[in-house]
């Protein structure tokens, strides 16, 4: 906690030549910007969630009608994302597709490192504690991809049609690398408990939630139905294809309505979490805003350098910035169980989950700007 | 009507590790189980994480079994998850009809 001025003081090293170079018109394009996100449904949805859950009001969405809806979202993200790729490997082979996979796939491995040495070296945190928090920010929110995704379509920059693959690209290593780094340096503590105790040493979980992850919903929806998209869209008759694509587009009534359910219901689970902001402290608080924007500027720092368009550069900034909160938690309860959840939910759902949709989004957005995407 | 004396062993827990549950239960000798999903609140809730944004999933697992299993079974339990999982077990009494069932045959 002492080290909290610390961190304040590295990240805003972090930012100052980025701040140094903004001009006052930029600032002042980044709050319109903000505005026009902040008043658009999905955010709003996402609100009124919060206010309900506060006051506590009576909007109850029904467990399956979301679990519905996620199965929904995941898949139109993965078949549009299929049915794109396949028009971009059709122009392009996979000449414009490899940067933006292997910048990714660096990327998912970085985040988890600088999460786990932020919390344990300046936040001062257990070894589980960090490695399971740094397991959440290494993996991606796939609703902040729809999010991102609606935003830089709005905003009249519509982004790469892969950003789906890279979304599927970036959900596993991050929970793999903290996982791993969790398990490896807590085996010492666990050895000695087990040895005081008289019991023998209790065996790791991790391949068992490593499986898990990789054959979980999100990553088994998204990418099935990205060979899906992909595989119909080079084979089928475009008419034939034709009902299934405006079923599933994103930019589509449904998958919007849609969202804004979700996001109701997001906004009802933030608006429990929130009352836990005290437990956790300001450290983790300042975590969760300071740590996305870092994650992000890489992310639309090396997407820029991959080739990513605008758009492209704004939500895999917005991708790597978010915080897994659907696969990460089960798989950090299996491996690390001395890691206390409380800290983890709340930072990714009820700390970065939000900041993301009202303030990161259109942030990445004019960072991207900044490196000078287009 | 004929009734055997045996025990039910009870537990409920955070979604997360009661199928692992069920299963060394039947390693350590129950015939089988049943397992339900329940809603409730306990000092530990905070821990269970099921499935975060449509509610955290709590489930109840039941073992009818001897006695010797279930102190076996219960003993397991504690000592692999009471101490970082949010989960309660108890065991009661029960009789129960056909109890042969409830008893494996060759020790295994």
């Amino acid at each position: 906690m002492t080290l909290l001025p610390f961190a304040v003081a590295v990240s805003v090293a972090f930012a100052v030549p980025l701040l140094g170079e903004a001009s006052a018109d930029q600032v002042s394009r980044i709050l319109v910007s903000l505005q026009k996100n902040l008043l658009t449904p999905i955010p709003l949805c996402f609100l009124l969630g919060i206010i309900c859950t506060r006051i506590h009001g009576g909007i109850k969405i029904p467990k399956e009608l979301y679990y519905s809806i996620a199965i929904f979202l995941l898949m139109s993200i993965g078949f549009i994302g299929g049915h794109e790729l396949a028009h971009e490997y059709q122009a392009h082979g996979v000449a414009t597709i490899w940067k933006p996979a292997l910048a990714t796939l660096f990327l998912g491995c970085v985040t988890p490192i600088t999460s786990f040495v932020v919390l344990r070296y300046i936040g001062g945190m257990s070894i589980a504690d960090s490695a399971g928090i740094a397991a959440h920010y290494g993996s991606t929110s796939a609703v902040t991809y729809a999010v991102a995704n609606s935003f830089v379509e709005q905003a009249g920059h519509p982004a790469n049609s892969f950003l789906p693959t890279l979304v599927t690209l970036l959900e596993c290593p991050g929970i793999a690398i903290a996982l791993v780094i969790g398990a490896a340096l807590s085996a010492k503590e666990r050895a000695a408990r087990a040895a005081e105790s008289g019991r023998k040493v209790k065996e790791s979980k991790l391949g068992e939630a490593l499986y898990e992850v990789m054959t979980g919903q999100s990553i088994m929806l998204m990418a099935g139905l990205l060979v899906i998209g992909f595989v119909s869209t080079l084979y089928m008759d475009p008419k034939g294809f034709q009902p299934f694509y405006d079923f599933f587009q994103s930019k589509g009534m449904l998958f919007r309505g849609a969202l804004c359910i979700f996001l109701l219901e997001m906004g009802l689970v933030a608006g429990e979490k929130l009352g836990d902001l005290l437990k956790v402290g300001p450290f983790l608080v300042a975590f969760g805003i300071l740590i996305p924007l870092i994650h992000g500027f890489l992310g639309v720092y090396l997407g820029h350098m991959a080739g990513l368009n605008l758009g492209g550069c704004a939500v895999l900034g917005a991708i790597v910035s978010s915080a897994s909160y659907i696969a990460a938690p089960p798989a950090v309860r299996l491996t690390l169980p001395e890691a206390n959840p409380t800290y983890s939910i709340t930072a990714a759902l009820a700390i970065t989950f939000p900041f993301n949709i009202a303030f990161g989004i259109p942030i990445y957005f004019e960072m991207a700007k900044f490196v000078g995407a287009q | 009507m004929q009734l055997y004396p045996l025990k039910i062993v009870t537990v409920v827990g955070e979604s997360v590790i009661m199928e692992d549950i069920a299963e060394r239960g039947v390693e350590l000798g129950a015939t089988g189980y049943t397992m339900s999903e329940v809603i409730g609140h306990g000092s530990r809730s905070a821990r269970n994480v099921g499935s975060t944004a449509g509610g955290a999933k709590t489930l109840k697992v039941e073992f009818v079994v001897p006695t010797d299993v279930a102190t076996t079974i219960l003993d397991e339990i504690s000592h692999e998850y009471f101490e970082h999982y949010a989960i309660i077990a108890w065991l009661s009494d029960v009789s129960v009809m056909r109890g042969e069932q409830y008893t494996r045959k060759s020790g295994g």
